[in-house]
């Protein structure tokens, strides 16, 4: 939100806390304290004037740089792998399937290739209905179905 | 950079990215540097202090929320190191002791030596412990006040009141010594 009205005060309070330079000035209040500013230059100049001094002193300002060693150092200790919290739900499927989540999916997905091969083998060797049917009958000790039935 | 942009960088970061942990690194590390230095005067101390921030941060980093900007959770950390190790060098408050005036340097030097600039650090040294902050923060690398009064857990208000009284210090310093030549 933009501050659209400015006051006498406020606009001596910014000066006095940000500086002469209006870039430095809180942005929502920035364009209302210009205007004021401009209405009315000699109001303002002594605080100016005073700023400028401070601002020039602190331009001056110098910090020597760190050294290369500490930028190693702190991405040295920086993590490596993911650090994911394990959580009821997530540890309890690790519990229930120690080798990742994805592995039910592939014990399923080879249970059908099992069942296509196996139907295809039983498809493929020629054993057709009536050789089964033999095969049933004669463990009850009959040569055929119609004997079976015969009894019926 | 803010923002989903940053956040994005470091969610990467803690997945173990190095890329996005380096430019985490790049674009930060220097102003925690900067304002651990101008707290505590002493490269080593403020390298310490540095390191410290980005320890804590690696283990942050998988609970990140996004309510402000790393850079100031970065200083707010720092901040609090750097008070610490004050504390237990001076027992006395920082915010306690009056206001000191250096009359050791004339601005033109100031303006024309190296000296001078070493100077001026001493004068902004010398503050008051919160307005060295607040100084550092919005005057020094350019925070805005609401990221700065953030840092430094106060409000926008007690950060400008700070200002004011760290610049009217340091007018009082360099009218000094203009006065005493």
């Amino acid at each position: 939100m933009t501050v659209t009205g400015m006051t006498h005060e406020r606009l001596l309070e910014l000066i006095a806390a940000y500086g002469a330079e209006p870039m430095g000035w809180p942005e929502d209040e920035r364009d209302a304290a210009r205007a004021l500013l401009s209405a009315d230059p000699g109001a303002y100049s002594q605080a100016l004037t005073e700023a400028r001094a401070v601002d020039a002193v602190l331009s001056l300002e110098d910090v020597p740089e760190p050294s290369a060693a500490l930028t190693e150092s702190i991405l040295a200790a920086a993590p490596s792998v993911p650090q994911s919290r394990t959580g009821l739900l997530s540890g309890l499927a690790a519990l229930m399937f120690p080798q990742g989540v994805r592995w039910p999916a592939g014990a399923a997905l080879a249970s059908l290739a099992m069942g296509l091969v196996g139907g295809y083998a039983y498809a493929s060797t020629g054993i057709g209905y009536d050789q089964a049917d033999s095969a049933y009958y004669s463990a009850f000790g009959f040569d055929s179905g119609d004997a079976w039935i015969s009894l019926e | 950079m803010s923002g989903i942009g940053e956040s994005d960088q470091i969610a990467r970061a803690a997945g173990g990215d190095r890329a996005a942990q380096a430019a985490l690194v790049n674009r930060n590390m220097p102003i925690v540097f900067r304002v651990a230095y101008r707290m505590l005067q002493d490269q080593a101390e403020a390298e310490d202090v540095t390191q410290e921030t980005f320890l804590r941060a690696w283990k942050q980093l998988p609970d990140w929320q996004p309510k402000a900007k790393f850079s100031t959770w970065a200083c707010t950390v720092a901040l609090n190191l750097c008070r610490d190790r004050l504390r237990k060098k001076k027992p006395v408050l920082m915010d306690e002791l009056p206001e000191r005036v250096d009359t050791a340097l004339r601005p033109e030097e100031a303006l024309a030596s190296r000296q001078g600039v070493e100077g001026i650090a001493e004068k902004i040294a010398a503050l008051p412990e919160r307005q060295r902050e607040a100084l550092t923060l919005c005057a020094l690398e350019g925070m805005s006040n609401i990221e700065a009064a953030a840092a430094m857990d106060v409000g926008v208000r007690a950060l400008e009141s700070l200002l004011a009284r760290a610049r009217r210090s340091l007018r009082a310093s360099l009218s000094a010594q203009m006065e005493g030549d």
